[in-house]
């Protein structure tokens, strides 16, 4: 063993020593060898009724192991991340934390394991092999353990799309605007967006730069930080601004009135049939499917069309990692196999509460809502699925996006080539020391 | 001073006369207060019905259930975080109001450059968001091997509590008179004497306001127990109730959250109209002196 | 209040030096929770620190020459004058007029008192959710109002308005905090002497003169306390901004103490907001003193 240490240290130079140590395989048996321990995780959410993180993830690994308590927090996202960064500074982070692939959100993966918080999850047997984890691996550490995928997506109601005599889903970009032009024809709000919370700018936005950016350039991002490509460039992101701007200037989307609305007034609205379409991810399936004031009705579930065939925005969710200064790492580790396992009660009750979207495992294809998100999953098998652009930037540079796009429709005189400025200034000052 | 008196001559008072100004005074209060209380109306509606009804707010009273309130109840933990939340409130005002009126005898006793110094040392506390210095507050706990625990955020309650109660309690001792404690120390009682058998009762009326100011503040402040406290069994109210928020990927639970948060002013509440006389009276006597 | 001369030094031989063995538990807890935390935050204002990781590099004043090149502090300064001057001048005049109306003698007082002191119950979170549908476009409550009036409620839109968001969520921060000031505005007209307004209106002084001449200089103590906690909160703005309109639409919401959370949490440069924080409260410090300064003058010659 000694040897393989000095040898790999030798090869890799800067490699670190719990690299090195890793590769053995964890302790499979330091729950058994535990006396009673009280695991403690944080997450951000909310708590639902049977809620599946707070009551019955506690319940199922009791059930597994009777000397394990396992203690879950569940926080609204704002308040997450202050806890978090507090409870890092403070040197008492929770055993468990829920992160996000790439650079996205301040619970970033790659942010957080730069920084030393992130235990390294190479030698879980439910990563080994997997070839799909390069969003939540840094530096050659598979430091997120996660099994789902998360969409966004345009839901709409297709009883309004029958009374506008719309038979199927719009297949191109030209397809989709004519789309709109029925409804608003047969005097029906074509979409509705809460953008009063800006962040559900995203929504729509990355749909279309899944259409119109990475097909033609995977690495559009990877260039951005190395200064190949700008935002400003030509036929990228002006393109995608101009395109969604197009929604609003035909008062599709009616900037007079989202820009008062808030996420959850424009669910209510799109439930109450009061317009037929909503940008928003397959995370809020259960609020857009629940029954409001139009009564039941059927909804679907489409990605925006490109001008040059359709793409989706789908990607891994966001996981579970281990905190590097835990004293049970090894006994988490055997809570996260147990869990992601693809046959354990706890993974048949997390796939049950149809908010995460599994790829493999015994019964993933009937999980609620599967239906809504089976063109999605067969998109991304294609390899037509993009991450969401937030991902790959630093944290701060969507925000940028949002405030200037609101600004342009909300007729503060800001134009398509300010926003692709102010975003590339932005990303430039972030990624600066 | 002559506040306490003047009370009593009140109860006694007749009212005013009926005539068109005052009919016009009675209208005009009334509407205010319809438009300050309707927008509760919609929380107290809302808590009334079923989780998942999610129809806009503003349809007042469709459904009639006490669903919401079972799972805020349940979910919270309500007995344990009600205990919790009472024993934080409790103990940190208890702290505060030993801490700032000791802090505040010798500020607002000795007139020199240093207690005027004091005085706006501890005011420029008030300033300061406590937000902002989260990090470098949770990294000097760190230092100092003070762990998470329930006392943890009552520390913090008091600390922060302690420039607004120092400029009460300075402000108002600039108002009470000295001869008292001028004879007193004729007398030969020492300082600790006069401070707790003089000092201390005459700023009742302070202690009152700073006691209901404080407690309310404490009782609804989630951010101190959410960031210091590991284990769920020492949460608060206010912290089981951010549970239902939800964020940008779920949706909050708004009817629960609704019913959480009347369950978590009910004691506030009920308190609120027991002692409302002393409560009201409590606020404007001690700070008016300020 | 007692006649002393100018002179270095305690001189009392009552209260003594001595005294300030009492300022220590407090004194204690002050600096090492509080003043000493935000030492640090000063000495994060000159380094790159991003919030997590504490492999930081000096920067120098940087940060400094950052935030006051790019905009932001200009904006949020700006949207935090106009925040407060608006709070400051209404909650004080409605909390004033309310008081007025409360210290007559009418019937049901407790009632209206507590009518008034209700949302102060009430968590911010809880208060902001409600108002945004108070506020909401079309079917919210004031546009429901509008419409049964015979107006276009389908065009009231506050918080979607580049011009009215900020006055919008002043509004809310007046709804939940006049209760307050209306009280201890009521303490302080419970304390004008009867008889002098009594004097007053055998001279033939109108209302107006009464409360001008003689309610006003009277409680002139309570209007600076008033006026200084609301300035305060009003410079120190940040949870409507934060929970109805996350500083849109665009950045007109955007405060002082909003932007200085932006940058320290969204866009994980605690050290420039450090160096924000910084200057904020510098500038909140001097409003603060100019203040007090000015309203301790004005109590005098009044």
């Amino acid at each position: 063993m000694k040897k393989q240490v000095l040898f790999s240290l030798a090869l890799a130079g800067a490699m670190t020593m719990s690299t090195a140590v890793t590769a053995m395989a964890y302790d499979h048996e330091a729950i058994e060898n535990s006396g009673d321990i009280t695991i403690t995780m944080m997450v951000s959410g909310t708590a639902y009724e049977n809620d599946f993180e707070t009551e019955q993830l506690p319940a199922l690994i009791k059930e597994k192991w009777p000397n394990v308590t396992l203690e879950v927090t569940k926080l609204p996202d704002d308040n997450y991340y202050t806890s978090l960064k507090t409870k890092l500074a403070s040197g008492e982070c929770p055993d468990l934390i829920l992160t996000q692939p790439m650079y996205a959100g301040q619970n970033s993966c790659y942010a957080l394991a730069e920084a030393g918080y992130l235990a390294s999850l190479n030698d879980l047997d439910t990563v080994a092999g997997r070839q799909d984890l390069n969003s939540v691996t840094y530096d050659g550490d598979v430091v997120t353990s996660t099994s789902g995928v998360s969409i966004l997506g345009t839901y709409y109601n297709k009883d309004l799309f029958a009374q506008a005599g719309i038979e199927s889903e719009p297949q191109t970009w030209d397809e989709f605007l004519e789309d709109c032009q029925k409804l608003q024809d047969a005097g029906i709000q074509p979409i509705v967006m809460g953008d009063k919370d800006q962040y559900v700018l995203q929504f729509g936005l990355y749909q279309i730069a899944a259409n119109e950016i990475y097909p033609k350039n995977p690495d559009f991002d990877v260039q951005l930080r190395s200064g190949e490509t700008h935002f400003t460039d030509e036929g990228t992101w002006d393109k995608v601004l101009e395109m969604y701007k197009t929604l609003y200037d035909n008062k599709y989307i009616d900037a007079s009135k989202s820009l008062g609305y808030g996420a959850s007034q424009a669910i209510t609205d799109f439930i109450d049939g009061k317009a037929a379409m909503t940008f928003d991810g397959s995370f809020n399936a259960a609020a857009l499917t629940a029954e409001g004031a139009a009564g039941p009705f059927e909804r679907g579930y489409f990605p925006i069309p490109g001008t040059e065939g359709v793409y989706t925005a789908t990607c891994l969710s966001a996981g579970y990692s281990i905190y590097s200064g835990s004293e049970y790492i090894d006994q988490c580790k055997e809570i996260l196999d147990y869990w992601q396992d693809g046959s354990s009660p706890v993974w048949q009750a997390h796939l049950g509460t149809g908010r995460i979207i599994a790829t493999y495992g015994e019964g993933a294809d009937t999980a609620p809502n599967y239906e809504l998100f089976k063109p999605f999953i067969d998109l991304l098998n294609e390899g037509k699925g993009f991450y969401w652009c937030n991902q790959a930037w630093p944290a701060g540079t969507e925000t940028e996006m949002e405030v200037l796009f609101s600004e342009m429709v909300g007729g503060q005189g800001t134009e398509v080539e300010d926003i692709v400025e102010g975003m590339q200034e932005k990303f430039e000052d972030l990624l600066e020391d | 001073m002559a506040l306490g008196k003047k009370k009593d001559d009140r109860e006694v008072q007749t009212y005013m006369k009926t005539s068109p100004k005052t009919i016009l005074l009675y209208v005009v209060i009334i509407l205010f207060c319809i438009v300050v209380i309707s927008p509760l109306v919609i929380v107290f509606s809302s808590s009334l019905r079923s989780p998942e009804n999610q129809t806009s707010p503003l349809a007042l009273f469709i459904e009639f259930t006490g669903v919401s309130y079972i799972r805020a109840f349940s979910n919270m933990n309500y007995p344990m975080q009600l205990i919790n939340s009472i024993m934080t409130t409790v103990g940190s005002v208890l702290c505060i109001v030993v801490f700032a009126t000791m802090a505040a005898y010798p500020i607002g006793r000795i007139k020199t450059k240093l207690a005027r110094f004091l005085y706006f040392f501890f005011i420029s506390g008030l300033i300061i968001p406590s937000q902002m210095v989260i990090v470098p507050i949770a990294q000097t706990l760190n230092r100092l091997g003070v762990p998470n625990t329930r006392f943890t955020p009552m520390i913090m309650f008091i600390t922060c509590s302690l420039p607004f109660s120092v400029f009460l309690f300075s402000g108002f001792m600039k108002g009470l008179p000295v001869e008292i404690e001028e004879s007193a120390y004729i007398d030969g009682a020492s300082l600790p004497k006069r401070f707790t058998s003089i000092v201390f009762p005459l700023l009742q009326p302070a202690i009152i306001s700073c006691v209901i100011t404080q407690g309310l503040w404490i009782w609804n402040d989630y951010f101190y127990p959410m960031v210091f406290i590991t284990k769920k069994a020492q949460y608060s109210l206010p912290v089981g109730m951010l549970q239902f928020l939800g964020d940008k990927e779920n949706p909050a639970q708004w009817n629960v959250l609704f019913a959480a948060c009347v369950l978590c002013a009910l004691p506030l509440i009920i308190v609120f109209l027991a002692l409302q006389k002393q409560f009201v009276n409590g606020i404007a006597a001690g700070a008016v002196k300020g | 209040m007692q006649p002393k001369k100018k002179r270095k030094g305690n001189t009392s031989l009552i209260f003594t030096n001595k005294m300030y063995v009492f300022l220590i538990p407090a004194l204690a807890m002050f600096l090492v929770f509080w003043i000493y935390p935000v030492l640090q935050l000063f000495y994060y204002s000159i380094t790159n620190f991003n919030g997590i990781n504490y492999d930081y590099e000096f920067v120098g004043l940087k940060n400094y020459a950052k935030v006051l090149s790019n905009g932001t502090l200009s904006n949020s300064l700006k949207n935090t004058m106009i925040y407060a001057v608006f709070t400051v001048v209404l909650s004080n005049v409605i909390g004033m007029a309310v008081a007025m109306a409360l210290n007559t003698r009418i019937r049901f007082k407790g009632l209206f008192r507590t009518c008034a002191y209700f949302p102060a119950l009430f968590s911010a979170i809880v208060v902001g959710f409600i108002w945004s549908y108070v506020y909401m476009p079309g079917a919210g409550m004031i546009g429901n109002l509008l419409t049964l009036i015979g107006l276009d409620g389908s065009a009231f839109n506050p918080l979607g308005n580049y011009k009215t968001a900020l006055y919008a969520i002043a509004i809310v921060e007046i709804w939940k905090g006049f209760g307050t000031t209306m009280i201890i505005y009521l303490a302080g007209l419970q304390t004008v002497d009867e008889s002098l307004l009594e004097a007053g209106r055998i001279d033939g002084c109108t209302e107006w003169q009464l409360i001008r001449k003689i309610k006003l200089p009277l409680i002139s103590a309570t209007v600076t306390i008033n006026v200084i906690l609301s300035v305060i909160a009003g410079l120190k703005a940040f949870d409507y901004s934060f929970i109805m309109t996350n500083g849109g639409p665009g950045k007109s919401t955007k405060t002082l103490m909003f932007q200085v959370y932006e940058t320290a949490f969204t866009d994980m440069k605690m050290g420039r907001a450090s160096a924000f924080s910084v200057m904020a409260f510098a500038f909140i410090i001097i409003i603060t003193v100019l203040m007090l300064f000015y309203l301790n003058k004005r109590e005098v010659e009044l």
